[in-house]
């Protein structure tokens, strides 16, 4: 089967009512393009969401509209080619984070993100992904974790994060009612969230355990699209919860993971409903509300102004919009400023779908950053606080990058820092 | 009879110079006149300027005093006879009456005295004695399926009569909407095949003084006009002189501002109909036919159907009576599908799409199996 | 054939044939995609997906519509956004509020209702003229729109402006007598009638379907949308 073939049959597969309703009324105005960051920072009207989806619009129209149909025979409009699949390819895997902020702004409402997303289904499987990507997916599948975390790695961190920052790590306990995943990001580059994310669960006398089984949070296989891949790094998490008969999986620091075992999980493996799942986030604005844990107030009121990053799977897409806010102004009531736009309506990092594993992307992710520095410049952020690995990664490549002066923080560790004793 | 001058015509009347002058005036103000049909006259051009009202009159009474008068030839068809009756019903001394005294009608079956084959026999006699002078005027509409069987006047057809007529016709003029485009009898179904004059006498002009009834001053004007200048009005499309049909009914409304200011009458009984307001929702047609019903009006400048409170009916435009419901505004559509054609229409369509969906659903199951 | 006739035929068989065309095409066009299949979320909410829809709604349509700079869609685009709006805006008026398209409606389905007086309407059209006048511009030199504009936006936005225009110049009495400014107007407003079940036009049937997706989706995650 061809190229094409394969990305059509994934195309029409990912077309049901709720796909062609939505692509039947968009009017093509093009102001999605006005909400991309990435058409933002580079002027380049490919990058407009209604452009990068146009492969899934034209497939649906050839294969199931009688217009599309007379269209084709006319020769209005040719057949989809390979040329056509590989050059979308590196339009949605480069130049899109499926942030949905296009969404926000389509006057028509079209969950422009969830049609990018099938858009990836079809490319996944014609195999028009970035070979960095693809090797990432690979190296998942095979190691269990794109980062290289193996078993033995894991182990080795987590028993290295237990001694350095003197904490209980519970591991693959039975009969817990938690089960915490961490990301391999978190892991690897930022294992004080680690520790942090262990001191306030311990500290809140919460029964938690992670899983030698359930070791990665991080789907690779939602970032390429591919649902046999998502499946089956759903269903190593899953494995692991359900062999320690925990009640509820806690995604840490990580968006897309928390998007795909959230929001997507029960619709693949009707098990997954089986269990609450949970942002960190929300687990810390309950610890906090309900009086579990206590944070010093004002802890963070003197070291410069504090603003908080949305991120768009854990606060636009996820829901976890006030709990930051309301930690934020008990750490800082001083010094926490609001950037704008803000909550729902934020500018994405520019790193994440996947963006910031792909190494041809390093302009574009560099140039959508830009906006987002302008954004904290305006406000005189000296720090940044973000719920999502992935974006701190992002941003902490970016200061770097760029040369600034801001600090990179994630909430979880702040609360651990200002945790009353 | 009609060797006589009209003005000697009206002198024997007992009409005073005083009047003869200021029919003149009438005549040139009723006919909108300016210089155009007055170079068409034939008149010597010095007469024709300059181009002052004054002026106007004096050459028309020139025309008068010197024309001779005109035989008519009246017929009647399918026809109520209220165009008749629009024009001769009138106070004297008007100028219908007056203009209808300039002429001699040699036949014109309500007015003429005599009847049967004595009235048939002055007409023939007319016809042959001023064969290509008389003006043929035709009320009603022509039938002309059954071979003409559904109007028969002494033993022939109506459309015998007319080509017989039309003939030796020097001007040919349908006076109401039946004349003119059919009227009421071709209305729908039409069952007797009415057409109107033009449709019959296509190698004449017929000049069409539509209406139901047809404006009296229309008609008159028209034949004062043939009478004083020897040729037809100017016309527009539909052949009716453009002095009286030149503006819509709407455009010189004496309602229009209401129109303008949104202001409407929502029945024939509410506040807005005793004020007065724009009677276009209650379905006036007004903006579409061309009459001079607005300023000429009827009865002596007395009303016309707007003023009384009635909507237009736009009476002055062919198959004004299936051209949509009286009471319906201009803008609807002259006809709706009904309830169940609506059903069939989006049954028919809901049923091709949902089989649509059905042959894409077994594409999408084909698909998923065969990847799996 | 003259002028008459063709204003009937306009007025008459061809009006009820495009009407019969517009409703049979929007009920293919709207069940071949509803019939498609909708798969059941089995997600637990976080939020109400009820409250979502209703407040999607409220807010697209009565909400920021009038207080457009809450968007930053019109900070940063304020064109499209304006014209556009404006152009729904003055479609609006005139064909709900125009006395005449509201007595079309009621020999349709006898409904009526009050109207606005003519300069208003009269303005709101020239409004809406312009505004489509300036998208147009708009599309053919904005890099985005050039982009994915094809004969089927332009053939889409000439349907759309021919009985505006025609429209227009009737209410002007512009370009020639009454009932060939009658003709032109129901002639392109009966072409208009079959176009959109064809194109996007019919974009307004499958609003409601992507602005009640948008309000579920967002509602289920319990953000305010």
């Amino acid at each position: 089967m061809s190229t094409t073939e394969k990305a059509m049959e994934a195309f029409v597969h990912e077309t049901g009512s709720w796909v062609a309703a939505q692509l039947e009324s968009c009017t093509r105005c093009g102001m999605c393009a006005e909400a991309c960051h990435f058409y933002q920072a580079t002027g380049n009207p490919e990058y407009a969401p209604v452009w990068k989806m146009e492969l899934l619009r034209r497939a649906y129209e050839q294969r199931f509209t009688l217009v599309g149909g007379i269209k084709l025979s006319l020769g209005l409009d040719k057949p989809i080619t390979d040329e056509e699949i590989a050059h979308w390819g590196e339009l949605n895997y480069e130049a899109c984070t499926v942030c949905n902020k296009c969404s926000m702004v389509c006057p028509m409402g079209i969950d422009i993100g969830s049609l990018l997303h099938g858009m990836r289904a079809g490319l996944a499987a014609a195999g028009a992904i970035p070979a960095d990507l693809a090797a990432a997916v690979t190296k998942q599948v095979d190691e269990g974790s794109p980062l290289g975390m193996t078993d033995k790695v894991w182990d080795q961190r987590l028993e290295w994060v237990a001694d350095e920052w003197e904490v209980e790590i519970p591991r693959d306990v039975k009969g817990a009612t938690t089960l915490v995943v961490f990301s391999s990001i978190e892991v690897m580059k930022f294992p004080a969230n680690v520790a942090a994310i262990a001191k306030v669960l311990n500290k809140a006398g919460e029964k938690w355990t992670v899983s030698s089984k359930a070791r990665e949070i991080v789907n690779f296989g939602f970032y390429e699209g591919s649902e046999e891949h998502t499946k089956l790094f759903l269903n190593r998490v899953l494995d692991g919860a359900k062999d320690l008969g925990v009640k509820r999986i806690v995604v840490t620091e990580c968006g897309h993971a928390y998007d795909a075992l959230r929001w997507h999980a029960a619709n693949w493996i009707p098990e997954a409903s089986n269990f609450e799942v949970i942002h960190i986030t929300g687990v810390l604005g309950e610890l906090i509300g309900s009086g579990r844990i206590k944070i010093k107030p004002g802890f963070f009121n003197d070291g410069g102004k504090i603003t908080f990053h949305d991120a768009c799977k854990i606060q636009r897409k996820g829901g976890h919009i006030q709990e930051p806010r309301d930690i934020l102004k008990v750490l800082a009531p001083d010094a926490f400023i609001e950037m704008t736009p803000n909550r729902e309506e934020s500018v994405c990092c520019g790193g994440g779908g996947g963006v910031i594993a792909v190494k041809a992307a390093d302009p574009v992710r560099y140039a959508s950053f830009e906006l987002k520095i302008d954004q904290v410049n305006t406000v005189s952020a000296k720090t940044v606080a973000m719920t999502c690995s992935n974006c701190r990664l992002q941003f902490t490549d970016g200061v770097d990058h760029f040369k600034l002066d801001w600090k990179v923080a994630g909430l979880s560790q702040m609360v651990a820092d200002a945790l009353e004793e | 009879m009609s060797e006589e001058t009209i003005k000697k015509g009206l002198a024997d009347k007992g009409v005073s110079r005083r009047d003869f002058l200021k029919l003149g005036g009438l005549l040139a103000a009723a006919m909108g006149m300016q210089l155009p049909p007055l170079e068409q006259s034939g008149l010597p051009a010095a007469l024709g300027t300059p181009a002052r009202g004054s002026q106007i009159e004096q050459n028309i009474l020139h025309a008068l005093e010197t024309k001779q008068r005109l035989p008519v030839i009246w017929l009647e068809f399918q026809d109520c006879t209220g165009c008749t009756e629009a024009v001769s019903r009138s106070v004297s001394p008007s100028l219908e009456n007056l203009v209808l005294n300039t002429l001699t009608i040699e036949y014109h079956e309500t007015l003429s005295a005599a009847a049967g084959y004595q009235i048939e026999q002055a007409k023939q006699d007319a016809m042959k004695k001023y064969a290509g002078q008389y003006i043929l005027v035709v009320e009603g509409s022509i039938p002309t399926d059954n071979d003409g069987a559904y109007c028969v006047i002494g033993g022939r057809t109506a459309i015998d009569h007319l080509k017989e007529a039309a003939a030796g016709a020097a001007a040919i003029i349908a006076v109401g909407n039946c004349a003119a485009y059919g009227g009421l009898p071709k209305a729908k179904p039409n069952p007797t095949g009415a057409k109107g004059v033009w449709e019959l006498i296509t190698d004449k002009a017929v000049v069409n003084i539509s209406g139901c009834p047809a404006i009296p001053e229309a008609t008159t004007g028209t034949i004062a006009h043939f009478a004083i200048f020897g040729t037809l009005p100017e016309l527009d499309n539909l052949n009716r002189p453009k002095t009286f049909y030149g503006k819509t009914v709407h455009d010189r409304c004496l309602r229009r501002p209401f129109y303008e200011a949104g202001k409407f009458a929502l029945s024939f009984d509410d506040e807005g109909a005793r004020e007065g307001y724009c009677l276009y929702k209650l379905g006036c047609k007004g903006p579409t036919p061309y009459n001079a019903c607005a300023t000429i009006k009827w009865d002596q400048g007395l009303s016309f159907p707007i003023q009384s409170g009635h909507p237009c009916l736009g009476c002055s435009e062919p198959n004004f009576w299936d051209g949509g419901g009286f009471y319906q505004g201009q803008s609807t559509p002259l006809d709706k599908p009904t309830v169940a054609v609506v059903g069939a229409a989006v049954g028919v369509g809901a049923a091709l799409g949902i089989g649509t969906a059905l042959v894409n659903q077994s594409k999408k199951k084909a698909k998923k199996g065969g990847s799996k | 054939m003259n002028q008459q006739t063709v204003l009937e035929f306009a007025r008459g068989p061809f009006f009820y044939f495009a009407l019969l065309f517009m409703l049979f095409g929007l009920a293919y066009r709207l069940f071949s995609v509803i019939s498609l299949g909708w798969s059941k979320n089995r997600v637990p909410n976080k939020g109400s997906q009820a409250k979502g829809v209703f407040m999607t709604f409220l807010k697209g349509v009565l909400i920021w519509p009038f207080i457009p700079w809450v968007k930053n869609t019109f900070t940063r685009n304020p064109l499209i956004y304006i014209g556009g709006g404006l152009f729904h805006l003055s479609l609006f008026v005139v064909i709900i509020l125009g006395t005449p398209h509201m007595l079309v409606t009621k020999s349709l389905v006898g409904v009526q209702w009050a109207t606005l007086p003519l300069p208003i309407v009269d303005f709101m059209a020239a409004t809406g003229i312009i505004a489509m006048l300036i998208l147009l511009v708009n599309r053919m030199i904005h890099p985005v729109m050039k982009l994915i504009s094809g004969p089927a936006e332009y053939l889409a936005w000439l349907f759309v402006f021919l009985p505006m225009i025609t429209g227009y110049m009737m209410t002007h009495h512009i370009g020639g007598s009454y009932e060939s400014l009658f003709t032109r107007h129901m002639i392109t407003v009966d072409v208009l009638m079959i176009w959109i079940p064809l194109s996007r036009l019919s974009h307004f049937v499958f609003y409601f379907f992507s602005r009640a997706i948008h309000g579920q989706e967002f509602g289920k995650r319990g953000v305010a949308v």
